[in-house]
């Protein structure tokens, strides 16, 4: 079965700096993806990489098996959507903009103006539970909101894929939970494929059907929750001790509770 | 609603020139009478024609230099995340204004000198472009550190041309350097319009990739814009209206970037609304702009970049204040 | 340049009636008017016209920038202006509003006759332009054969003194220097180049030039005593006080001064040395 996308050997850098050095990770259709790594192991890039933000310079990416180079921009752009971890708003920009703006990929001139881009945009934000929002300027609104509504320019987007850079930091418990909670449901009715960076051990966890552990550029591990989320993988990943835990739900908590000494 | 909106702007702007263009066919040194210029009569019609024949072509020319630098300026906006960029800032009119100069110095007709100010504008756009490149990519924040070295260095060379030039071509670095509509022809309008149209046509049509980008770079990357290419063709447009400008009307700042703070304020960042109202409301500014130069202190006039730098100063000032 | 746009003879239907509202837009072109008998035709003069003592009634129309609106509003037949003197832009602007122009070239005392000889053309004057430029031609042909092989003291001609600027090459100052025997030190720097005081300290000038008005001669000697004129070799050069109305203009009574340089720098008497 050809996942849906997959990296061979991938390898990017920031100028002089090597971000990447050899990833190689698969993601199928359907699953929620966690990636996890220490800062600086290469998860965001790889997740830029993937939304063509950045260009690698090695190795290969393929979309259902074609190299992701030799597809249009705007192709790809209308079955992926990335949800960055800040956005800085320097102008003002109603919030049913920004949600248009996710049409723009599938849009002439990436100019989303039509009645039926306006009704997508509308929907999702009903979805998102920002419908409320569409006239307020989005440099005004609050984290958790912002994230929302930044959901909502994915759903309008109806991308396939999902790319989202901590989606979670920062938030508040309950605009956390709602968050999540609006993944959850969105990912079900839709089905869609979702890649995402996170810090949060026991998040990934919960929602993810694989964790791929990424250290220094490489991908040190893939599999299950309990595959990859182990004292001894965890030790190599981030440099922490860590107890597995099964909370009164019976889920597995880890419980990261010392660094390693020496080794960094 | 965007689509009324745009409209309303757009009108409000053409509401705005059409009071400019009159204000500006009025004021001046000398007074025009609209019944002496329709009668035609005697001595006073005969004054009022050739005056108006003065005027006009000077109106047409502040329309589209103000036209050219306000719209230069929304897409730098835009394209650099920065409210506060501009044209000028860039180091695109030095470089024009020093490729006239240099043209005159050479001797060459004067004919020529508009080509040198767009090699000027062009060249010093490509040289600030690869001095911000990075990695491949053109860096925005390099861009402006890099314009600001540009303009250093032109205002160097320009000062060092004004003080060995004699004559002619002192007096002509001057206009260069200070701005003025002075010189304005209908077959200079002619000229200038085809530069302006098609600059226009240009950024118009980018007009929804600059709004991606005006949320960031990455932004428009992510949503498939190919940034390079668009910030390549949109750096180039924008030279050239400001290259274009100078060549006509010597170097006049601050319309590129306060005319689009301004209209942005009314209709919003939506730059499908804002070019197009930013490119009226920059002619009518300009056309007030060189109203109050000629009437300041007729019958002298005053370098229009001054009166510009006058208001846009303070202006300029204020705004800093109020965004920290 | 301007001078493309200079007419130069009559126009193919016969001589061109004489104009009758005159405009002169640089003090020089004022007095050359006035010279060929046409002053009267005068309708507005630039704001340094002051020669004649008539010129100073005549309204003005603007200084080193004229405005092109004043000049329009005087309902010229004719408009006079200078390819150095004058800013392109409004000359050009009243050209292609259909106002006739005419530019008279600068730059040596050659271009000072052909400028009177056009204006003649121009006003209408051709006959009385041509006695002018015979006789002044004349006397000029004089004072060079006066200060031919004569010692040709080394000179700065400064028509300011701070900063220092100075006759250069290519004006029509440089070319009174050389006719009335003097060697210019500027020659090579094209213009009127500021020049550096220290320059001046060292330059080998035998005789300094300073063409001063009553108003601004407190100016240049205020310099000599205390000033960039005052130290090393150009403190020690002989000063020529000329009259700066005459010397700076580039029209009839340039020639009245070319004689009045010539007498100072070789008083009579002087003779050839071998």
């Amino acid at each position: 079965m050809t996942a849906f996308v997959e990296a061979r050997g991938l390898t990017a850098s920031y100028g002089a700096t090597r971000a990447l050095e050899g990833v190689d990770a698969a993601i199928g259709r359907g699953e929620v993806v966690a990636l996890l790594g220490e800062n600086g192991s290469g998860k965001s890039t790889f997740l830029r990489v993937v939304a063509r933000i950045v260009a690698p310079n090695g190795g290969e990416l393929l979309l259902e098996g074609r190299p992701l180079a030799t597809l249009p921009r705007r192709e790809t752009a209308r079955r992926t959507a990335y949800l960055p971890q800040a956005t800085e708003l320097v102008f003002p920009i109603r919030c049913l903009d920004l949600v248009l703006q996710g049409r723009a990929p599938h849009a002439r001139g990436f100019s989303a103006d039509s009645a039926d881009d306006r009704n997508r945009a509308l929907a999702a934000m009903r979805a998102c539970d920002v419908e409320a929002l569409a006239d307020r300027d989005a440099s005004a609104i609050s984290g958790g909101e912002k994230r929302r509504v930044f959901l909502a320019r994915a759903l309008a987007q109806e991308a396939e894929l999902w790319l989202l850079d901590e989606p979670t930091a920062g938030l508040d418990p309950r605009h956390r939970l709602e968050f999540l909670e609006l993944l959850a449901r969105v990912h079900r009715e839709r089905g869609t494929t979702v890649v995402l960076v996170t810090h949060e051990i026991d998040l990934a966890s919960d929602i993810a059907d694989r964790v791929v552990l990424l250290r220094a550029g490489r991908a040190l591990a893939a599999g299950s929750p309990e595959q990859t989320l182990t004292a001894d993988l965890l030790r190599r990943a981030f440099g922490v001790e860590s107890r597995i835990e099964t909370d009164g739900s019976g889920r597995r908590r880890v419980v990261p509770y010392a660094p390693v000494k020496g080794s960094r | 609603m965007r689509r009324r909106t745009r409209a309303a702007g757009l009108a409000g702007a053409a509401g705005l020139l059409a009071v400019c263009v009159l204000v500006g066919l009025s004021v001046g040194g000398v007074r025009l009478s609209l019944s002496d210029l329709l009668s035609g009569a005697g001595p006073a019609g005969e004054t009022a024609r050739l005056v108006a024949s003065l005027r006009a072509p000077r109106v047409l020319l502040a329309a589209l230099v103000g036209g050219c630098l306000a719209l230069a300026g929304a897409a730098l906006q835009a394209l650099l995340k920065n409210p506060l960029a501009d044209p000028f800032l860039l180091g695109t009119s030095g470089g024009a204004a020093t490729g006239a100069a240099l043209a005159a110095l050479a001797g060459l007709s004067p004919l020529v000198s508009p080509a040198a100010s767009f090699a000027g504008a062009v060249a010093s756009s490509l040289a600030v472009a690869a001095l911000a490149r990075r990695g491949g990519r053109l860096d925005l924040h390099r861009l402006l550190l890099a314009g600001l070295i540009a303009n250093a260095f032109f205002s160097a060379v320009l000062l060092g041309v004004f003080s060995v030039a004699s004559g002619q071509t002192a007096r002509t670095m001057l206009f260069w350097m200070m701005g003025s509509l002075a010189d304005a022809t209908p077959a200079r309008v002619l000229a200038l319009a085809p530069y302006a149209a098609a600059g226009l046509a240009v950024l118009l049509a980018f007009a929804a990739r600059l709004n991606l980008f005006a949320v960031g770079e990455e932004n428009a990357a992510a949503l498939g814009v190919d940034v390079e290419s668009s910030k390549r063709i949109v750096f180039l447009a924008a030279s050239l209206l400001t290259g274009a400008a100078v060549a006509f009307a010597g170097i006049i700042g601050f319309v590129g970037l306060l005319v689009p703070h301004a209209v942005r304020s009314v209709v919003g960042n939506d730059q499908r609304t804002l070019l197009p109202v930013s490119a009226v409301a920059g002619a009518a500014l300009l056309i007030a702009a060189d109203a109050v130069s000629r009437a300041a202190f007729a019958p002298a006039e005053l370098p229009v970049g001054a009166v510009t730098a006058a208001i846009g100063a303070p202006v300029f000032a204020w705004l800093l204040l109020k965004n920290p | 340049m301007l001078a493309c746009r200079a007419e130069s003879g009559f126009s193919r239907s016969g001589p061109a009636p004489a104009p009758r509202r005159v405009v002169a837009l640089a003090p020089n072109l004022t007095e050359i008017v006035f010279a060929l008998g046409a002053g009267a035709g005068l309708v507005g003069v630039s704001d340094y016209s002051d020669y004649p003592p008539a010129a100073r009634a005549i309204p003005r129309v603007g200084g080193l920038e004229v405005s092109a609106e004043r000049v329009a509003s005087l309902r010229p037949d004719l408009v006079l202006a200078t390819q150095e003197g004058n800013a392109r832009g409004p000359v050009s602007a009243l050209a292609a509003a259909g106002v006739r122009v005419v530019v008279l070239p600068t730059g040596s005392l050659d271009a000072v006759l052909e400028s009177i000889r056009l204006c003649g053309d121009a006003l209408g004057r051709r006959e009385t332009a041509a006695r002018l430029v015979e006789s002044l031609a004349r006397r000029r042909a004089a004072v060079r054969a006066r200060s031919s092989g004569l010692r040709r003291p080394k000179t700065v001609l400064l028509v300011w003194p701070d900063p220092p600027q100075a006759a250069g090459g290519g004006t029509f100052l440089d070319d009174v220097l050389s006719d009335a025997g003097a060697e210019n030190l500027l020659r090579t720097r094209p213009g009127w180049p500021v020049v550096s005081p220290e320059y001046l300290t060292t330059a080998p000038a035998d005789v300094l030039v300073l063409p001063a008005s009553p108003e601004n001669r407190p100016i240049f000697e205020r310099s000599l005593s205390a000033g960039a004129l005052s130290r090393g070799t150009i403190g020690r050069a002989r000063v020529v006080w000329m009259d700066e109305a005459s010397l700076s203009r580039p029209g009839p009574r340039v020639f009245d001064a070319l004689e009045e340089l010539a007498a100072a720098l070789h008083p009579a008497g002087e003779r050839v040395s071998p």
